[in-house]
C-alpha cells in the first residue's frame, strides 16, 4: 500500500530515536546529573499541563544556562530524539507535553531577572521567570509588566512567550507580542542567537514577531528582552449586575462604541456567579444572569470620567445595579470573584475543560446563546467567565470524567462551539494556543496554502519535526493516538471546509 | 533594456496580462534608486494581482511592488528591476464594523482616505508617518513606517490583525485573522511589516482601530537649551499625563514646523476633557520651569509630515530614550551647516534628521560621522534618503546583526528565486 503523501505544511518528519543510557550520559554531561530526571516517579508531574491530555516524555533536563540548553538540544538531535520545551506547565491546550515522548527541557531553574533598566523600561529575564514576580520586582521603579494571565501566579515569561499569552487586561494593552522587544534563542540545531533587542526600530524581518506564539516550535527563548508600562494613577473598577445575559452582552458592545476602551471588561454568568458566591460570599446577587467586571486606568480625571459614562452605559443597557470601587481593597474584593471562578466551580464538578475562542465583539450575544445550547444539548453544565471586551469567550464545560462516555461528550462539545467561533468570523484561540489539542481546527481557519506559508517559517528557524512534533499544526502521520486523536475525530465529523476567508 | 532575452521575456508578459486590459501607466514616474521599469501594471483585484506575479515569476523576471511611491527611497539600491506592480488599483474598504472596531481593506487603499472613512465613525488607525498623502496602506506597513503618535500608540505591528498576501509565484496565503485577539498559527504578517516587499505581496489587512479622542489639541514650548525642552516631555511621560505625541525639535526643525527659533518640545494633548484640561495645566507649569515659552500650535503635526519626508539625505538613529536627547544635541551641533533639521521621538529613543548635505563626499561624511556617534551611545542609523552614488556605496540599514542568517533562509524559503526587489533588503537580501 502506498504511504500517505505528507502534506506541505508539515516541515520534516516525526524523529524515531530512542532515549537510550548513552543520550542521558550526554544530557547529564550537559546540565549536570543532578539535573536530568529519568524514572518513572520523577517523570510523573511532566506528563501533565492543564488540558485533559496526557503524554509521557523518557527524560527532563533542567538547564540553568543558555548554554545548557544548546548542549541538551545539541545531544537529543545527535539521537534523533524530540525536543519539547517546557515552562511552569499550566499552559491549556497541551503546548508542553511531549506527544510522541522524548526529552523535555525544562525552564524552571532559569529564573533570573537579568537586567531591569527602569528609566528607559525594559526589562531582560531568564524565561523561567513567573510572570507576576517580574511585576512585583519592578513595582518599586512604579513599573509593571502588562500581560497578565489569569496563571499569572505560577506560569513563566517563557511560556507566555511560546503561548502569546494574553489576560484581562490584553483589551488596552495588547498580548505578549505586544511587549516583547528581543529574545535570545537556542535553534533547534543548538545555535544561540538574538533575534529583535531593545526598540522596534531595529532593521531587518521581524524575527521576534515571528517568534512569539510560536508554541515552542521554533527554538527555546533563553533571555527576553520585556516592555515595562508605568503603573496607573488611578484605577476604577465597576460591577455592573444583568438580569439578562443578552443585556450584559449587550452593554460590553455599548461601552466599546461609545469609543471607551476599558482596560479590562470581563462577564461572568450565572453558574459562575452562584459558584463563586458560595465559595467566598462577595456579595454577588445569586438571581443575577451575568455580571461585568470593568476596569478603567488611567489619570484619576479621565478615570473618572470613564467610570461615569460607563455606569451610565450598563444602566442604559438593562443593569440593575451598578458598584464602584476606587479604594485597593475594594476593588480587590470585585476582582476576588473573578479570580477564584474557576477553582469555586470545583465545588460542583471534578472536571472542567476550559475552553478559549474569539469571536467578533459584536457577535458575542448569538454565539455565547449557541454555545450555551450545545452544552445543553450534550447534557454537559457550562460556565461562562471570560474577556468579553476582546470578544474572547471561555465556556467551561463541567464534567467528571469517572462517568463512562463523557469525556468524549465534552470533546465533541468542544470542537462544536471552536466551530461556532470559527463560523461567526472568529478563532480557535485567544492566548491559549493551539497545541494539540486543536490542531485538527486549524484547517477549518487556514487552507494548505496558508500552512505552507507557515512552514517555511519554521524553515527559516532550521526547526524540523524533531522540535516540539505535533503541535500547532494538525496531525500528521506519526503523531501517535493521545486524547487529540479524539478530537481530531470530533473536529472530522463538524466537517472540514474552509469556511474562514 | 539592451538584453534581447529580457526583452523577449518583458514582451512575453505584456502578452500574458493584456487579457486583464490594465490601464497604461507611465514607468518613468515609477523609478527607484535610477532603475526604471520596463513595464508597469496596476491591478485592481485580488487575483489580477496573482495573475500578474504569476506571469513575471513565469517569465523569470523581477518585481517591485508600488503603492502610492511615497517610500521608494527607502532601503539598498535593488540589483534588478523589471516590471513594477502598482497597487492603487486595490482600493476597496472591505468590512469596517465600527462596533468591533476593526477594519479590512485592501492594500491600496490610500492611508487618508481610510482615515476619513474611519473618521467619519469617530475611530481611527493610530500612525501618522511623515510624508505626503500618496502613501497607501500597504505602502506603509511594508515600509513600516511611523509618526510622533507612536508615543502613546506603538507602531503598524500593534494595530495589525492579519494579512492575506501573494507570493512570487502569484500564489497566495493568509495569517492572522479579522478578530482583536488571535494565536492560531505563526503570526507570518508581523514578518511582511517592513520587508519592503521582498517576502510577499501585501494585498489585504485586517487592523484593530482606536476611538478618537474627544479633546485633541498641540501646544509647543520653546525653550533655551534641548535639556530643558527634553524636561517636559519626560515629566509628562513620567507623569503618565494624557499627551499621545511628544517631539523635541530642534531649533532648524522648529522654524519649519512651528516658526519658533530654538529647542522645542511639541506636546499633542488627546483624551478626555478633564484630563486634558489636567494636563495642559500641569505642561504649563513645566514649561515655566523650564523657562520655556507656550504656543498653541494646530497647524504643527501638518508642516511635521512635509518637513520631514525624505530630504537629499534623510538618517534614522535609535538609541535608548535615555540618550535621545542627548544624541539630538550632538547631531544637531555637528551638522548645523548641512542645514540638519531634527526630530526626536525621545520616549521610544527615535532620532530623525534631514540634511542637504553640499555633495556626495559630504553626505558619506555625514552618515560614517553619524553612525559613529549614535555607536558610541549604543544606538545605531538606517539611511532612509540618500544620494544614489552615496547609496551605492553602503548598506543602509547598516552592518547586519547575528540573526541576519535566519533572514537569508527566510527570504531563500519566501523567494528562493530573488524576484521581489532584490538586493533591497538588509544585507542586501
Amino acid at each position: 500500500m502506498a504511504e500517505e503523501p505528507t502534506p506541505s505544511y508539515v516541515a520534516g518528519e516525526i524523529p524515531h530515536g530512542a532515549v537510550t543510557a548513552a543520550l542521558i550520559g550526554e544530557l547529564q554531561a550537559a546540565v549536570g546529573k543532578r539535573y536530568v530526571l529519568s524514572t518513572p516517579d520523577e517523570l510523573l508531574s511532566y506528563e501533565y499541563d492543564a488540558t485533559i491530555d496526557r503524554a509521557r516524555p523518557q527524560a527532563v533536563v533542567l538547564p540553568e544556562t543558555a548554554e545548557q540548553v544548546a548542549a541538551a538540544v545539541r545531544a537529543a538531535r545527535r539521537f534523533d530524539v524530540p525536543v519539547v520545551p517546557r515552562g511552569a506547565g499550566t499552559g491549556i491546550s497541551g503546548g508542553a507535553l511531549a506527544a510522541v515522548g522524548g526529552v523535555v527541557v525544562a525552564l524552571t531553574r532559569m529564573r533570573r531577572i537579568i537586567e531591569v533598566d527602569a528609566e528607559n523600561r525594559i526589562a531582560v529575564v531568564e524565561p523561567g521567570v513567573v510572570n507576576l514576580d517580574l511585576s512585583k520586582a519592578v513595582a518599586k521603579h512604579g513599573l509593571y509588566y502588562a500581560p497578565d494571565p489569569s496563571s499569572q501566579r505560577a506560569c513563566t515569561i517563557g511560556g507566555n512567550v511560546a503561548e502569546n499569552a494574553g489576560g484581562p487586561h490584553t483589551l488596552a494593552v495588547g498580548s505578549t507580542t505586544n511587549h516583547v522587544l528581543g529574545l535570545e534563542l537556542v535553534l533547534a540545531d543548538g545555535e544561540i542567537v538574538w533575534v529583535g533587542g531593545r526598540t522596534r526600530d531595529l532593521p531587518g524581518y521581524d524575527l521576534a514577531g515571528g517568534f512569539v506564539g510560536s508554541e515552542g516550535t521554533l527554538g527555546i527563548a533563553t533571555k527576553i528582552a520585556v516592555r515595562l508600562m508605568r503603573l496607573p494613577e488611578s484605577t476604577r473598577t465597576l460591577l455592573a449586575i444583568f438580569n439578562r445575559l443578552d443585556d450584559a452582552s449587550n452593554a460590553v458592545s455599548a461601552i466599546i462604541a461609545a469609543g471607551i476602551v476599558p482596560s479590562a471588561l470581563e462577564m461572568m454568568d450565572k453558574m459562575i456567579i452562584h459558584a463563586v458566591e458560595q465559595a467566598l460570599h462577595c456579595g454577588y446577587p445569586l438571581d443575577a444572569e451575568a455580571v461585568l467586571l470593568i476596569e478603567v486606568e488611567g489619570l484619576e480625571e479621565s478615570t473618572a470620567e470613564q467610570a461615569g459614562d460607563i455606569d451610565r452605559i450598563c444602566c442604559e443597557s438593562g443593569a440593575r445595579e451598578v458598584r464602584l470601587a476606587v479604594e485597593q481593597a475594594d476593588r480587590d474584593l470585585l476582582w476576588a470573584g473573578r479570580k477564584s471562578s474557576l477553582s469555586a466551580l470545583g465545588r460542583y464538578f471534578p472536571n472542567f475543560y476550559v475552553l478559549d475562542g474569539v469571536v467578533p465583539r459584536t457577535r458575542l450575544v448569538e454565539v455565547l446563546r449557541a454555545s450555551n445550547a450545545v452544552a445543553e444539548k450534550y447534557g454537559l453544565a457550562v460556565a461562562n467567565v471570560f474577556h468579553a471586551g476582546d470578544g474572547n469567550l471561555h465556556p467551561n464545560l463541567l464534567f467528571d470524567e469517572r462517568v463512562p462516555g463523557t469525556t468524549a461528550k465534552v470533546l465533541q462539545a468542544g470542537a462544536e462551539i471552536m466551530r461556532l467561533c470559527v463560523d461567526a468570523g472568529g478563532s480557535i484561540t485567544g492566548e491559549h494556543g493551539v497545541g494539540l489539542e486543536k490542531r485538527d481546527f486549524m484547517a477549518w481557519l487556514f487552507d494548505d496554502a496558508d500552512m505552507a506559508a507557515m512552514a517555511r517559517l519554521k524553515r527559516a528557524f532550521g526547526a524540523d519535526e524533531r522540535f516540539n512534533p505535533c503541535k500547532a499544526f494538525p496531525a500528521h502521520r506519526g503523531c501517535g493516538e493521545v486524547t487529540a486523536a479524539r478530537i481530531q475525530r470530533a473536529a472530522a465529523q463538524i466537517g472540514d471546509e474552509n469556511v474562514y476567508v | 533594456m539592451s538584453d534581447p532575452a529580457i526583452a523577449s521575456r518583458i514582451d512575453g508578459f505584456a502578452a500574458a496580462v493584456s487579457h486583464l486590459q490594465l490601464p497604461v501607466v507611465d514607468s518613468g514616474a515609477f523609478v527607484v534608486d535610477g532603475l526604471k521599469p520596463a513595464t508597469v501594471v496596476c491591478p485592481k483585484s485580488l487575483s489580477q494581482l496573482q495573475e500578474c506575479l504569476s506571469e513575471a515569476h513565469n517569465q523569470r523576471l523581477y518585481v517591485t511592488t508600488i503603492g502610492g511611491g511615497a517610500h521608494l527611497h527607502l532601503g539598498n539600491v535593488p540589483d534588478a528591476f523589471d516590471v513594477g506592480v502598482c497597487t492603487p488599483g486595490l482600493d476597496r474598504i472591505i468590512d469596517h464594523e465600527p462596533a468591533d472596531m476593526t477594519v479590512t481593506v485592501e492594500a491600496g487603499v490610500r492611508f487618508a482616505d481610510l482615515q476619513s472613512a474611519l473618521g467619519e465613525h469617530g475611530q481611527f488607525l493610530p500612525l501618522d508617518p511623515p510624508g505626503d498623502d500618496r502613501a497607501t496602506v500597504g505602502g506603509i506597513l511594508a515600509a513600516n513606517v511611523s509618526g510622533p503618535l507612536r508615543h502613546r500608540y506603538g507602531t503598524a505591528r500593534d494595530w495589525l490583525l492579519g494579512t492575506r498576501v501573494v507570493h512570487a509565484d502569484g500564489t497566495t496565503s493568509k495569517s492572522g485573522g479579522r478578530v482583536v485577539k488571535n494565536v492560531s498559527g505563526y503570526d507570518l504578517h508581523k514578518l511582511y511589516v517592513g520587508s519592503l516587499g521582498t517576502l510577499a505581496v501585501i494585498a489585504e489587512v485586517t487592523f484593530k482601530l482606536a476611538p478618537l479622542p474627544k479633546v485633541d489639541r498641540t501646544v509647543g514650548v520653546a525653550c533655551p537649551s534641548p535639556a530643558a525642552a527634553q524636561s517636559i516631555i519626560s515629566a509628562a511621560h513620567e507623569r503618565g499625563l494624557a499627551v499621545v505625541a511628544a517631539e523635541l525639535l530642534s531649533p532648524p526643525a522648529a522654524n519649519a514646523v512651528c516658526d519658533r527659533g530654538a529647542w522645542t518640545a511639541l506636546l499633542r494633548v488627546a483624551g478626555g476633557a478633564a484630563a486634558a484640561a489636567r494636563t495642559m495645566d500641569e505642561i504649563g507649569d513645566y514649561a515655566a520651569l523650564a523657562e520655556g515659552e507656550l504656543t498653541d500650535e494646530p497647524a504643527a503635526w501638518e508642516r511635521w509630515r512635509g518637513a520631514f519626508g525624505p530630504a537629499p539625505l534623510s538618517l534614522r538613529a535609535s538609541v535608548a530614550p535615555s540618550h535621545a536627547a542627548a544624541l539630538a544635541e550632538t547631531l544637531d551641533r555637528r551638522f548645523a551647516g548641512d542645514a540638519g533639521r531634527i526630530t526626536a521621538t525621545s520616549t521610544a529613543g527615535l532620532v530623525r534628521m534631514n540634511l542637504s548635505p553640499a555633495d556626495d563626499v559630504r553626505a558619506s561624511a555625514i552618515i560614517d560621522h553619524a553612525r559613529e556617534i549614535a555607536t558610541q551611545r549604543g544606538g545605531f542609523v538606517v539611511v532612509d534618503a540618500a544620494p544614489l552614488a552615496v547609496k551605492k556605496q553602503i548598506d543602509v540599514f547598516g552592518p547586519p546583526r547575528s540573526d541576519i542568517e535566519i533572514m537569508r533562509r527566510l527570504k531563500q524559503q519566501f523567494d528562493p528565486e530573488r524576484r521581489l526587489s532584490p538586493g533591497r533588503f538588509m544585507g542586501r537580501i
